[in-house]
């Protein structure tokens, strides 16, 4: 497996901020592999994902992805770099409240210069969700919502997916389907870094589990590696989680 | 379709309203800037094409009838003109027809052919015997004569009767409204309708190419230094005439003008108000768009294409609607100056400003949605909408010192809580407020001018006399009437005044004619034999200033004036001159006067004394009550301003309204945490936001309104060649200072009321489980 994202020493201190949300994080991902960041609230994980998707800039340190610097892009640039390399699912789906799930998806591929409405559609009818096609998202379930939002990050066979808390706003049932639809697209060869607080939806779905504390990598498990099981992560985590408190 | 558009599109579908806000102020601005661009590049050239047609006189020039007419037919090649007319014989006559009396210029000539001023005969036909004549169509149509009509010679003593056999064009004087007029006859019918004070010669002069005013100056001077001194007795210029026709074109190109700049303003602060408060409710949405890979260029695109595309539309409506809308306008120009009316318009300005109106949207548009796009999308994804404003704070402290009820309070507070957004919304209440203080003003200094140049109030009754009545025997008539208070007795004489081209035209009085009502500008009203006084226009061109003395002729005598006040006319362009009638005594004693401005008794019947005097001699007397109605050009000019002053009051309108859905909209999770806590008059907090706002706006709008009054003022003045009196300035009173911004807060609270509605209807679970 080749390497996709290389963060090094990457700091980040927010306007105002004494510590920083990442404090000298150095990492890499392999491209096909589904890579889970675990840490509490606070603790820099999403400041971390923003840095991979080129949302946000690093006050030091440097990210590459698929081999791009992006310290050396500009906003347009960046623009470019997302909407041809990233696929973004939110906690809170962030869905165009104007457009319809059809057109939400095509968004990404519109702005490419693609005509995808074949693709659109398949992607909708492979998530289950074909029939919402024309529906606006003030019509549709948080699920529904969701699966939108993931189809639409893929619309443009992206070389990495991310995920940030894509279960968060979802009830239990809908977070699991929405779990294992990012297992499968896993299965199926794509990269995905997904943001969590959830130890078990973690290790039951990803290969790899970062833990991230004060902006900080405080565990890295390879969970099929011989010397690392889930439990482990869990373990780990719940010591994390007695330190932060009830 | 790309993505800006989809994304633009769906975000017009739901924001409606705003976009009928933009679509309507956007046509209003262009539906008038039309009209006036192309009123203005249109108006020359009917002119122009007629003028070539009908082969008009640069100069005319009328001559003593003692000038020998042989002389006369040298004068061409004396000031190098290319070609002439006449010398034909004219007189001023006065006929009766019906009870009314008009004085025309009978002109003698064969056919309306010639080298120079060819008339058009727009119906009938040239006279063929001594007893037909042709009248203007012009004058025909104004005072509703007919071909067949027969009138009634009543300038000479025999009185014969003419008819009426053609109605004609001359491109060679203005219309009847705002001219004194020419008719024609046989050169063998003149002489038995002449008198020997009333006869004179007209020559017509045309050059290779439009002289200049200074150039037709130098062919006049030249004129009267070649011949006997006192030959030139008149003049008259295409410059002037050109004037004539086209001043009620030029002010309401001005008026026009002025409106589209102000609602264009009001449209650039309109759609900045509205895309910023777009922006800032947009945060996150902008955060989305930046996720999925729009670039800040195509966020900003996404922004200013919904502003964008309505303007297009009102744009695409607007242009074609004011083109049309000069259509008439253009029209009665055509049918004053006989030309077939075709629809004159020019694609190539049309389209230059609709791109120009388009552009200026799109710059409006663009650069308050460049804040969209340069937000850092982390930023705008995690804060749902922009930081609240912290404007309004000291006004809720004042507020809430001042014990006023919360609601109150907190929609002060909020009218002012974006300072860009209120200051926006200021200019358009302030371009609304102040172009009704425009719209109410100026019809009352017109109508003031207009009451100074028909004595309206200060004179009931005029008498015009033939000469073949004595003066002595109408004043005899007049003294004798019991309802008689005053009379002011008129007459005229032309007199050449250094540095000014044509001929003056003189009104001499007998009497106290300080009591017509005319105005002073500056300066006083002459008071005794030698003092004139007179328009800015001749002040102008003969570079005096009041306190000056300066010699005149007269009947080819010296007469020392001086000039002792600036008063207000609008006869010539404000080249007249106003004296005692013994000034003139000095040089021409036998001048008389022949109209008569007749002051009655307070509760006299006008109509009984009109009756009576006019029986004492019905063919030499025209006496007839004052018309103090407003000419036309005017009454159109009223009803333009009353329209565009509806207009932008409605663009103002929306401009409130269309903030105040900003703010409510913004303030919704405040007014759903308010509702939760207990509170119940929202609509109270959203209608003193409003009322603040517009109470401010209007406050500006007075001294601005009062300062677009005054200049306008100036501007219409200056183009009749005058300067505006003091009094049409001070055409408000102070109560209604107060009155007109107060309706200004009325309207925006009636505004206020479906944003108000909207915030009272609030469901406190939704907004706040939405949140």
């Amino acid at each position: 497996m080749s390497e996709l994202v290389r963060l090094t020493d990457v700091t980040k201190v927010y306007q105002g901020g004494i510590t920083g949300a990442l404090n000298g994080v150095s990492v890499s991902v392999e491209k096909g592999e589904f890579t889970a960041i675990m840490g509490p609230s606070g603790s820099g994980k999403s400041t971390l994902l923003n840095m991979v998707a080129g949302l946000d800039r690093p006050t030091s340190g440097g990210v590459a992805v698929g081999g791009t610097d992006l310290g050396k892009l500009g906003e347009a640039g960046l623009a470019r770099f997302r909407r041809d390399h990233i696929g973004f699912v939110f906690q809170f789906f962030y869905l165009l409240p104007n457009l319809t799930a059809l057109e939400n998806v095509l968004i990404p591929a519109q702005l490419k210069g693609n005509a995808a409405a074949g693709r659109a559609r398949e992607l909708l009818e492979r998530l289950g969700i074909k029939d919402i096609a024309d529906k606006y998202p003030a019509r549709m379930s948080g699920g529904q919502q969701q699966r939108v939002a993931i189809a639409r990050a893929l619309i443009n066979n992206p070389t990495l997916l991310l995920a940030d808390e894509p279960t968060g706003a979802l009830d239990t049932h809908t977070g699991e389907q929405v779990m294992e639809l990012l297992g499968q697209l896993h299965g199926d060869g794509q990269t995905i870094l997904l943001v969590t607080h959830d130890a078990k939806l973690a290790t039951r779905h990803a290969e790899r589990v970062i833990s991230v504390m004060d902006g900080k990598i405080v565990d890295d498990a390879r969970l099929q590696s011989p010397e690392r099981a889930p439990s482990d992560v869990i373990r780990v985590r719940g010591e994390e989680a007695t330190r932060w408190g009830p | 379709m790309g993505a800006v558009i989809v994304k633009a599109l769906a975000d017009l579908r739901r924001r409606r309203l705003q976009a009928t806000v933009i679509f309507l102020t956007v046509l209003l601005a262009m539906a008038a800037g039309t009209t006036a661009v192309t009123l203005m590049s249109q108006t020359r050239d009917p002119y122009q094409i007629a003028f070539d047609k009908q082969r008009g006189a640069h100069l005319q020039v009328a001559f003593n009838a003692t000038t020998d007419p042989q002389v006369l037919g040298n004068t061409p090649a004396l000031i190098g003109a290319s070609a002439s007319g006449g010398p034909y014989p004219a007189s001023n006559i006065q006929f009766r027809f019906g009870d009314r009396k008009f004085y025309v210029d009978a002109v003698g000539r064969e056919n309306p052919r010639g080298a120079v001023e060819v008339l058009s005969i727009t119906s009938g036909r040239w006279p063929m015997a001594n007893d037909e004549i042709v009248l203007t169509r012009s004058f025909s149509e104004l005072n509703k004569i007919s071909l067949g009509d027969r009138i009634k010679v009543t300038s000479v003593a025999q009185t014969p009767t003419l008819t009426v056999v053609g109605e004609a064009v001359d491109i060679d004087e203005g219309s009847a409204d705002l001219s004194s007029q020419r008719a024609w006859m046989l050169p063998a019918a003149l002489p038995a309708l002449s008198s020997p004070d009333s006869s004179f010669y007209l020559m017509d002069y045309r050059f290779p190419s439009d002289p200049t005013s200074a150039q037709l100056q130098a062919s006049l001077d030249r004129l009267k230094t070649s011949l006997p001194p006192g030959s030139v007795s008149g003049a008259l210029n295409y410059l002037l005439i050109r004037s004539i026709f086209n001043i009620t074109n030029q002010i309401l190109t001005g008026v026009l003008l002025a409106f589209s700049v102000f609602a264009l303003a009001a449209t650039i602060a309109i759609v900045a108000t509205l895309v910023t408060g777009i922006v800032i409710s947009a945060y996150r949405e902008i955060g989305i768009m930046r996720a999925v890979g729009f670039t800040p260029y195509q966020v900003v695109e996404v922004f200013a294409l919904q502003i964008v595309i309505p303007a297009l539309a009102a744009c695409l409506v607007g242009v074609p609607a004011g083109t049309l809308a000069s259509q008439p306008l253009l029209a009665n120009s055509s049918h004053a100056l006989g030309l077939a009316y075709t629809p004159t318009f020019s694609i190539g300005l049309d389209l230059l400003f609709l791109a120009s109106g388009l552009l200026i949207v799109a710059v409006a548009a663009t650069v308050p949605a460049m804040r969209a796009g340069l937000l850092k999308p982390i930023v705008a994804i995690t804060n749902a909408s922009a930081p609240r404003g912290a404007g309004g704070r000291l006004l809720r402290q004042a507020g809430t010192r001042m014990r006023l009820p919360r609601p109150v309070v907190l929609g002060i507070g909020d009218a002012f809580a974006r300072p860009l957004r209120a200051i926006l919304t200021l200019v358009t209440v302030l371009l609304g407020v102040a172009t009704v203080v425009v719209a109410v003003g100026l019809p009352r200094s017109f109508a003031l001018i207009n009451n100074s140049e028909t004595g309206a109030g200060n004179y009931q009754v005029m008498v015009t006399r033939s000469s073949a009545y004595p003066d002595s025997e109408l004043m005899r008539v007049l003294n004798a009437q019991p309802e008689t208070a005053r009379v002011v007795a008129i007459g005229g004489q032309n007199v050449i005044v250094p540095a000014v081209g044509d001929p003056v035209t003189t009104r001499l009085f007998r009497g106290d004619s300080s009591r017509l009502g005319y105005m002073v500008v500056a300066g006083r009203w002459y008071s005794a034999p030698g003092e004139v006084v007179a328009p800015a226009g001749l002040i102008h061109d003969a570079h005096l200033k009041i306190g000056d003395s300066f010699t005149g002729t007269a009947n080819g005598q010296p007469l020392q004036l001086r000039l002792v006040g600036e008063t207000y006319d609008i006869n010539n362009l404000g080249h007249s001159l106003f004296m005692d009638i013994a000034t003139m005594a000095s040089v021409t004693p036998a001048v008389e006067p022949f109209l008569y401005d007749v002051t009655l008794r307070s509760g006299s019947d006008v109509s009984a004394y009109v009756r009576r005097v006019a029986a004492a001699e019905p063919d030499l007397l025209d006496v007839r009550a004052s018309d103090t109605s407003i000419i036309a050009p005017v009454k159109i000019i009223d009803l333009v301003l009353l329209v565009l002053a509806g207009a932008l009051a409605l663009i103002g309108i929306g401009g409130v309204f269309n903030t105040l859905l900003l703010n409510t909209r913004e303030r919704i999770r405040d007014t759903a945490t308010l509702k939760a806590l207990g509170m119940s008059p929202r609509q109270v907090m959203v209608a003193t936001s409003a009322a603040l706002l517009a109470l401010v706006g209007g406050l500006v709008a007075m001294p601005v309104g009062l300062f677009l009054h005054h200049l306008l003022n100036d501007v219409i003045s200056s183009s009749a060649g005058n300067d505006t009196p003091p009094g049409a300035y001070a055409v408000f009173n102070p109560y209604e200072l107060v009155t007109i911004p107060l309706l200004g807060v009325g309207v925006a609270i009636a505004a206020a009321l479906i944003p108000g509605r909207w915030a009272a209807r609030t469901n406190v679970v939704e907004v706040l489980h939405a949140e």
